[in-house]
């Protein structure tokens, strides 16, 4: 053991000194920003979904994500030495209820993230309001392009970040995918509601500009909460469309199919799509009744990517809840994730200096690697679009085979003309 | 003598009422106040119909029509024409009106079952209106980034309304001025005469009264408090989507009417503050809000006849002045 003589005493003393007179009154050098934690108290997270109703399954599977997430992160130690707490509310799919629940969390609860949001009216409507709570919102669900390209690239509210696909994967990569099918008529029975026009509007653009010869003969829209889909199915098929393009989802996306197979309709068409056909409550609620070969994506599926990360936190994620992760358990697990990397970068909860570290932040997920887009806050990530098939050791439908679009190929750039 | 009393515990407690919501901005949090704002425009809406119900003994199920009317007006013109917030509010409001008048006019030749149903079916078909008209009204994602607007009279007064406390004021003012309106047009002839058709329209009828103008009018008056209620929320959230327009709005005033009171004039009031400040606590501790929020109003609708506030004027004020 080196022994310490009364000249290097002294200096380590002076040193410490010097280093606690700076420490609080000048710029803290590096070292001593890390080891202090960044926040007296608990890190909180105030995150909403759709927790009731038909759909509250979705706000459920989110928070079994986000839970999850946390659990991990505090039994490692916390986000920068900070301990971390989460606390959900419904968001009942109403703007005016969204808006008060995040105003809830800030003011009131002291939140300094948010994340969340299922319906896109939902997201805008919050997305409005960040600018004066001032705190990150990050975007699990709500798919609307209005998000990235009018609140955040349009109007600069930076506050607003989404790590969730936008509506280009329902739209424009469906396209991509459907150019090769042969097939040139094509019919769609969707939402009757902003996600279902603007998706059909981006399958035809896109479609048009590869395949001029194909034709968009029939449309038929369906109200949210339609249970009989007939009076939707008699009005597209007696057009003998080849291919179907549906953005229905959730239990709406089960009964159409349910019905559609009734009709034989899958005897007749030659293709189906649907963005939002392989969505684990999807999979799980038609199970073996699932047609197979047709075309389905979602917004993160569990077995792609085919990396150790991924298949451990799907072992993960199935010890925890007993269940198979739906895409919104991912993005709220991911979501939890970007904050704790954003605020460890930062070294700090400044939302300017948050916001900074998360814009062109390169993270690793389970849905492999994010990069968020410095321009429009959109986390740029690659989600397959597959068939429908068999495999025994599942009880419902994979996705096989698989077809990976470059997230860039497809995405809108900005500047959004 | 006795009524005397009565009167003068009223007064104190409107003064206590009124100093705390003049000193409020001074005491509570940031979303205290945007919660009390949501109570008064609730309020407003919750008067407005039971003007309606609890005074002309119609049961209307359709007022989140007016209420989205006025919302959607007020909304479009801070947003696409000018951002002169009582333009926007007296416009949003006049609108309104119209719309119950023509509205009002198919509806008030019924009464009972019938004019609740009417009133449904005819909310329901502005809740599409909206829900369709996507060019003018965004469809189902809203109108997004509508501005606070300013609060001018030229020459006059000029007053910016960008923090939460200048806003609550604001509406304090216009929620205060439309309470004074309602009371006196209640204790009027004309609510004499609203609360003589509740009781007997016959009857009333028989005096040489024409029961249906009466009917109409009342409509007219109530729908137009909705829309006012209703001009004063874009400039709140600053987004607006169709879910104002939605029958289960409607069901607000008629539940927090029942909670309050429908036979009181405070009633609707003091139901407002319960329902929203019941929802806000339970929500805080439970996802499954839902079903202890049913239960608890439930239990108060039951057990309180007449509504908390007829209740209490009936047991504990009268036994006060024995």
């Amino acid at each position: 053991m080196k022994r310490m003589n009364r000249r290097d005493f002294l200096k380590r003393s002076l040193g410490t000194l010097a280093g606690v007179a700076l420490g609080t009154g000048l710029d803290l050098p590096e070292a001593f920003a890390q080891r202090r934690p960044v926040k007296q108290g608990p890190i909180k997270i105030g995150g909403q979904a759709i927790l009731s109703g038909p759909l509250g399954g979705y706000g459920n599977f989110m928070k079994m994500g986000a839970q999850l997430a946390v659990e991990e992160i505090n039994t490692k130690g916390g986000i920068a030495g900070s301990q971390t707490e989460i606390e959900f509310r419904d968001e009942e799919l109403k703007p005016d209820v969204a808006v008060k629940n995040a105003r809830y969390f800030v003011d009131n609860w002291g939140a300094d993230f948010l994340i969340g949001c299922d319906a896109s009216s939902v997201g805008l409507a919050v997305g409005q309001v960040m600018p004066e709570l001032n705190k990150v919102l990050i975007i699990t669900h709500a798919a609307t392009e209005k998000i990235n390209e009018d609140l955040v690239y349009k109007k600069g509210i930076k506050q607003v970040f989404r790590i969730s696909v936008p509506v280009y994967q329902d739209g424009i990569a469906a396209a991509i995918i459907a150019k090769d099918f042969p097939v040139k008529r094509w019919a769609a029975i969707s939402p009757d509601y902003e996600y279902g026009y603007t998706t059909w509007k981006m399958f035809r653009e896109t479609l048009k500009k590869f395949r001029p010869d194909v034709e968009f003969i029939a449309e038929a829209w369906a109200k949210f909460g339609t249970v009989d889909f007939g009076p939707h199915i008699g009005a597209v098929m007696p057009k003998e469309p080849e291919g179907i393009f549906t953005t229905e989802w959730g239990g709406e996306a089960i009964t159409l199919i349910k019905q559609a197979k009734l009709f034989g309709v899958f005897d007749k068409a030659k293709a189906w799509m649907n963005p939002m056909g392989a969505a684990m409550d999807v999979l799980e609620g038609l199970g073996a009744e699932y047609p197979l070969g047709l075309w389905i994506s979602c917004r993160y599926w569990f077995l792609y990517p085919d990396t150790r990360e991924n298949r451990a936190f799907v072992q993960r994620f199935q010890k925890r809840w007993n269940r198979y992760p739906h895409y919104v358990s991912e993005t709220g697990y991911s979501a939890v994730y970007a904050i704790k990397t954003a605020v460890e970068k930062a070294g700090t909860l400044e939302t300017s200096e948050v916001i900074k570290a998360l814009e062109g932040l390169s993270l690793d997920t389970p849905a492999g690697k994010r990069v968020f887009r410095r321009e429009d806050h959109q986390a740029i990530y690659e989600v397959p679009w597959g068939q429908t098939a068999e495999d025994k050791k599942y009880p419902f439908r994979i996705l096989r085979p698989l077809k990976v679009i470059p997230a860039n190929d497809y995405y809108r750039q900005p500047p959004f003309a | 003598m006795k009524r005397r009393e009565g009167s003068i515990l009223n007064i104190i407690l409107i003064l206590l009422l009124l100093v705390g919501l003049a000193l409020l901005p001074q005491v509570a949090s940031r979303f205290s106040i945007y919660l009390t704002i949501q109570i008064l425009l609730l309020s407003l809406l919750a008067m407005g119909f039971n003007l309606l119900f609890g005074y002309t003994g119609l049961l209307s199920f359709g007022h989140a029509a007016f209420y989205a009317i006025g919302a959607y007006a007020a909304g479009l013109i801070l947003k696409e024409a000018t951002p002169s917030l009582l333009l926007a509010v007296l416009v949003g409001t006049a609108v309104a009106a119209l719309f119950s008048l023509v509205i009002g006019f198919f509806c008030v030749r019924h009464t009972k079952i019938y004019f609740s149903m009417l009133t449904l079916a005819f909310g329901m078909m502005v809740y599409s209106l909206i829900w369709k008209w996507r060019d003018v009204t965004g469809g189902d994602d809203g109108l997004i980034g509508i501005p606070r607007g300013t609060l001018s009279i030229p020459g006059l007064l000029q007053v910016n309304l960008h923090s939460m406390e200048s806003y609550y004021y604001f509406v304090l003012i216009v929620c205060l001025l439309s309470t004074l309106f309602l009371h006196r047009l209640v204790h009027s002839s004309f609510g004499l005469i609203l609360q003589g058709i509740r009781e007997n329209a016959e009857r009333v009828a028989f005096t040489g009264i024409s029961v249906q103008h009466y009917r109409l009018l009342a409509f007219i008056i109530s729908g137009a408090f909705a829309g006012l209620a209703g001009t004063l929320l874009p400039p709140l959230e600053n987004t607006l989507a169709p879910a104002v327009a939605h029958w289960t709005k409607s069901a607000e005033p008629v539940l927090v009417s029942l909670l309050g009171g429908a036979q009181t004039f405070a009633g609707p009031i003091i139901g407002s503050i319960l329902f929203l400040v019941i929802k806000e606590s339970i929500v805080r501790h439970t996802e499954y809000w839902l079903i202890w929020f049913g239960a608890i109003l439930l239990v108060l609708v039951l057990g309180f006849r007449g509504g908390i506030v007829g209740f209490l004027y009936e047991n504990v004020l009268t036994r006060l002045r024995r």
